[in-house]
């Protein structure tokens, strides 16, 4: 590999330039996370509490198919394959429940009052936290046998950890931080292009603004809200495949703090726009790295908490967030 | 015991006609040949693959007496102090097990609990009513030992003034003594210190800090984690900076044990790592990796594994196998010996009560264990000293060597 | 305002239900030693638990504001009252004074958390509440100095009563003080329901612009909600501390437990006393009482095994759990029993 030219540079700022790539790493995955909450948000004004164990499922599935299809065997070449197949078959997965959910459970509360609807999301996400329990405990090898259904699992390592810049260098970019922005970029220009040029991204846009009135001008809200509960998924499957071969494990329970820092992040970022969750994304996981880094671990959480609430202080409706329009 | 089903019902009504048509069972007296024994171990979430084998091993020390002493039938009720809210145990659910215990007078010998924070909440409890107390699993010192805790400790948890608990495990301050004279002998100067900041955790990470010190050994630093975060790259990156020879971790697999293997391996990271018996588990290697522990980890455990067991604990190795078709985990050997210890209690008093039982535990001398020849000492400890130092090999753990003793 | 006749009815027969059940338990244990439960101190927590929904009923069912980190106030009151009463700490106070002194420091923890916050609207301030909660677990766990981290403050006294000494063997008393305590917190809730500022905040849930423009201090109100809360989370989470004779570790103070008071608060039906005694009643005495209670039935029976994650029934708690608040918010989104007058404020709660 090319440079060994970070010989002269300082330790402190090798360590800093580490801390930013892993930062943006861990960022880039919040913010795939966090497009899921800001869509639906967007549309629906519902804080969907069940996008992280959604996003779980998705996890457990693809354990499955590396268990099932072999695919940790697969190497060269056919370990992109393998990631490839992952994340298609976890963001498909994670696309079609996450619209049958809303099939089933939300869409016949359209006309409820938001809390209805919030209590509803929690009640999805107990289930679905339930059903990783359980998929957890499935007689598969890759699951231990399913001895320990509560244990985290160790997930295959697809992508190696190699250091692209040599193993002299002292900052590391591996193919896995690759493989993330890899994955996130252009996903975050094709939701772009699609929210922005598309038939279907103007349709959300107008739902987004007043269903009544988009209702009123042709367009189908039930299809377009199923539509943008697909696409937050399917992001959503995308980002907790690239978490788990980034992270190389998965539990039942990481939902929940994924999902508290994609949630975090689309707020910070002003909830309901979607530059805002990427940006939300990016950071927190800065913010993570950095505090994991120089201040101590276990402050991390409430360094996160109070720099979000700080900003809500000052920026009542988060950085990219426009100003709250009442809604009588 | 057959008609209970109408307890499902809540109402009042219902529970007082069960009462009334249960009366005859009572004036019968057949319950009063009944001695009870209860275990309170968290049987719901992270440590269920712990405590089934330990739950295996009692329910074969009391088939080993065929269930009865003299014409005393031994009755046993395996509680759960977890609740599915916090996957974890619970203090409303333990405080629940040792309140219906101490009020049901067949109960005479309570086996819990797992983790020394219940024994916190349970210990005044039992101590109230006399009931004899022995964990299989309680390392904090504090529960028994003078001076190593809190300064109320542990006269806090004996309202009676006298001790009704005791304890078949050695304590942490004995780990992490043993944790830390073993990273000497394995030629660290340096260490890295995390914990996972629970009782169990960042106590043993605390004697470890502190038997480093004395030994001197240089602590870089001393941590504790967020058990839920995703991943500890920018922590291993820190720890990196600083090159200590070994980075040791107070915590359990469930709190992310593995996570930290992993991310160290991952950032090539050659420091060896130690962890303390919350992680000598099968699910600590499948969760870390096989190949991320290979060759550099290093497990304390308060005992011997399964494998190096002599005598009586080489027996019940081969019977656990033989009756469920897998080794033992690390512990199951002690639920075994709660056990066992208690019966022989049981059979030894003078009065099959819980006055009669706690005399004859508290006597107990010399006992002819699956763990070796041991006493109970003043403090209700087990005056078993001997530890063990494991690595993982192959994806296996392996013995290396007997610590302390 | 009267409440309407049958929520009256429900009420007192809650009451008379509550007094009746230990004297029955007590029979019933009496004549069959074996095979009896305790109800009465698993129900303990069915009333701490209440006090919390209570508290919480305040801010979200009669102000409107969605608050996810009731638990925090709860923790605040718990480690209030372990530190005020624990005999490490130089105050060692009694079990009265220092329920008074803990609901007084949860008072100005809810007024030091709201008074920045107030001005953020609907759900930016359900994430900030959300976030205090995780930070104040983990000012708990890392002050430990001050707050023993994770080993939980204890012992900690029983409640005192002249000519009675509570111990922890026996549950009856602290069942029925309790009870008392929940008793005297149901008049208060009813008395500040249609007090002034309790009329405030009606105005305010339903329409906040209105409440404004009629010169309805709308932040003051919000505050002062807030801090009635977070005095009831902090009675509750004494009343707890007391019960345990232990703060427990800062985690059982965590998201699930604000989650699951506000699902008691909207099962119940928003801003109803009633319902949401009845929805404690039913969420608690479901997951804590009678869940554990059939695990342990079908476990000495040998018809489970705990072995396996599917033979526990405590591993199905999430899933009933979940499935029973989405049906409810399906076929009955008003709650066991709604508000009076609910269904003309429903249309325009934020």
């Amino acid at each position: 590999m090319p440079m060994a030219s970070d010989a002269g540079m300082s330790p402190e700022l090798a360590t800093f330039l580490n801390f930013l790539v892993i930062g943006l790493s861990n960022g880039m995955i919040i913010a795939l996370i966090a497009i899921g909450y800001t869509m639906v948000y967007g549309i629906i004004e519902l804080i969907n509490f069940a996008h992280g164990d959604l996003c779980t499922l998705g996890a457990f599935l693809a354990l499955t198919l590396i268990g099932a299809l072999g695919l940790g065997d697969w190497s060269g070449p056919w370990a992109w394959a393998a990631v490839t197949l992952l994340l298609v078959g976890a963001a498909g997965f994670c696309a079609a429940l996450n619209w049958g959910i809303d099939r089933a459970a939300y869409r016949p509360l359209r006309s409820a009052p938001k809390l209805t609807l919030l209590v509803t999301a929690i009640g999805i996400s107990f289930v679905l936290v339930n059903l990783a329990l359980f998929w957890g405990g499935l007689p598969m090898e890759v699951f231990g046998g399913g001895n320990q259904a509560s244990a985290p699992k160790n997930f295959p390592e697809l992508v190696p950890t190699t250091n692209l810049l040599g193993s002299e260098s002292r900052v590391s970019i591996t193919p896995r931080d690759l493989l993330v922005a890899a994955v996130t970029l252009p996903l975050m220009v094709a939701l772009t292009w699609l929210v922005r040029f598309t038939r279907l991204g103007t349709s959300m846009r107008a739902v987004a603004q007043n269903p009544t009135a988009a209702s009123l001008m042709g367009i189908d809200v039930d299809r377009v809200i199923g539509a943008s509960f697909m696409i937050g998924g399917a992001l959503g499957g995308f980002g907790i495949v690239v978490y788990a071969i980034y992270n190389g494990s998965i539990s039942f329970q990481m939902g929940y703090r994924t999902g508290m820092d994609a949630f975090t992040a689309a707020v910070l970022g002003g909830i309901g726009s979607l530059p805002g969750a990427v940006l939300g994304g990016l950071l927190i996981g800065l913010l993570r790295a950095m505090s994991d880094g120089y201040l101590e671990a276990r402050w991390t959480p409430s360094v996160v908490f109070i720099v979000l609430i700080l900003v809500l202080i000052f920026r009542p409706s988060g950085l990219l967030g426009a100003r709250v329009r009442e809604k009588v | 015991m057959k008609r209970s089903v109408s307890m499902l019902v809540v109402g009042a009504a219902a529970l007082s006609a069960a009462a009334c048509e249960k009366s005859p069972d009572a004036a019968t007296g057949s319950p009063s040949k009944v001695l009870k024994l209860v275990s309170s171990l968290p049987r719901t979430g992270s440590a269920n693959a712990q405590t089934t084998t330990m739950v295996n091993g009692i329910r074969m020390a009391i088939d080993e007496v065929g269930g009865k002493i003299d014409d005393w039938t031994i009755v046993y009720e395996d509680m759960d102090d977890a609740s599915p809210q916090r996957g974890n145990w619970d203090p409303a659910v333990e405080t629940q097990n040792a309140q219906k215990s101490a009020a049901d007078r067949t109960v005479v010998g309570y086996i819990g609990t797992f983790n020394s924070g219940a024994s916190k909440i349970s210990m005044p409890i039992l101590n109230s009513a006399g009931l004899p107390m022995v964990s299989p699993a309680n390392t904090w010192p504090g529960l028994t030992k003078p001076g190593l805790g809190e300064a109320n400790e542990p006269m806090s948890y004996r309202p009676t003034g006298s001790i009704n608990y005791f304890r078949v495990v050695p304590t942490d301050d004995m780990q992490g003594k043993a944790a830390a004279e073993w990273a000497r002998e394995l030629g660290v100067s340096s260490v890295y210190i995390l914990h996972d900041r629970e009782l169990y955790g960042k106590g043993i990470a605390d004697f470890f800090k502190r038997e480093c010190e004395g030994l001197g050994i240089k602590v870089h630093g001393f941590e504790g984690i967020d058990p839920k975060a995703s991943n500890y790259k920018s922590l291993v990156v820190k720890m990196q900076a600083l090159s200590p020879d070994l980075v040791y971790f107070g915590g359990t697999t469930q709190n992310n044990a593995g996570q930290i293997a992993k991310d160290m391996r991952a950032a090539g990271m050659q420091a060896k790592f130690m962890v303390p018996d919350g992680c000598f588990e099968k699910a600590f290697i499948e969760a870390a990796g096989a190949d991320n522990v290979n060759g550099n980890t290093y497990v304390t455990f308060g005992g011997l594994p399964a494998k190096e067991l002599t005598g009586k604990g080489a027996a019940f190795r081969e019977a656990y196998v033989k009756q469920y078709q897998q080794e033992p985990e690390a512990y199951a050997v002690y639920g075994y010996e709660a056990a066992r210890v208690m019966i022989d209690a049981m059979k030894r008093a003078a009065t099959k009560d819980r006055a009669g039982i706690l005399k004859a535990l508290a006597a107990t001398k010399d006992f002819d264990g699956a763990l070796g020849r041991w006493s109970f000492d003043e403090n209700g400890d087990t005056t078993n000293r001997i530890m063990s130092g494991n690595m993982v090999k192959d994806g296996e753990f392996v013995f290396v060597k007997k610590l302390g003793g | 305002m009267k409440s309407p006749r049958r929520v009256r009815w429900v009420e007192w027969a809650l009451l008379a239900a509550a007094l009746a059940i230990p004297p029955i338990n007590w029979f019933w244990m009496r004549m069959d030693p074996a095979g009896a439960h305790d109800f009465v101190g698993p129900l303990r927590q069915v009333l701490i638990y209440a006090v919390l929904a209570l508290g919480l009923n305040i801010v979200t069912g009669f102000t409107g504001l969605l608050h996810l980190g009731m638990a925090a106030f709860m923790a605040v009151g718990a480690y209030a009252y372990g530190i005020l009463t624990c005999e490490i700490y130089p105050f060692q106070l009694s079990f009265w004074p220092a329920l008074g002194a803990s609901a007084l420091i949860g008072t100005v923890a809810g007024l030091l958390l709201g008074a920045p916050t107030m001005a953020l609207r609907g759900d930016y301030l359900a994430i900030v509440t959300l976030g205090f909660g995780e930070i104040v677990q983990d000012v708990l766990k890392n002050l430990d100095d001050i707050t023993q981290g994770t080993q939980g403050i204890n012992p900690l006294p029983g409640p005192v009563v002249p000519g009675y000494a509570f111990n922890s063997q026996n549950a009856m008393p602290w069942y029925y003080l309790y009870l008392g305590i929940l008793v005297l917190v149901v008049v208060g809730c009813r008395n500040l329901e249609w007090s002034r500022p309790g009329r405030a905040w009606l105005a305010i849930r339903v329409d906040e612009l209105a409440a404004r423009c009629m010169g309805i201090p709308v932040v003051r109100q919000k505050m002062l909600a807030f801090a009635a809360g977070a005095a009831l989370a902090a009675i509750a989470g004494a009343m707890m501390a007391s019960m345990l004779t232990s703060t427990g570790e800062p985690a059982n103070y965590d998201f699930q437990v604000s989650i699951l008071a506000l699902c008691i608060v909207i099962v119940g039906g928003m801003g109803s006393i009633t319902g949401v005694l009845v929805g404690a009643v039913a969420m608690i005495g479901f997951a804590n009482v009678l869940l554990p209670m059939l695990a342990g039935q079908l476990q000495a029976r040998g018809l489970v095994s705990q072995a396996n994650v599917f033979g526990n029934p405590n591993n199905w708690k999430y899933l009933i759990f979940g499935l029973v608040l989405v049906l409810m918010m399906r076929f009955r989104p008003q709650g066991l029993l709604p508000r009076a007058g609910a269904a003309r404020a429903a249309g325009k709660s934020p």
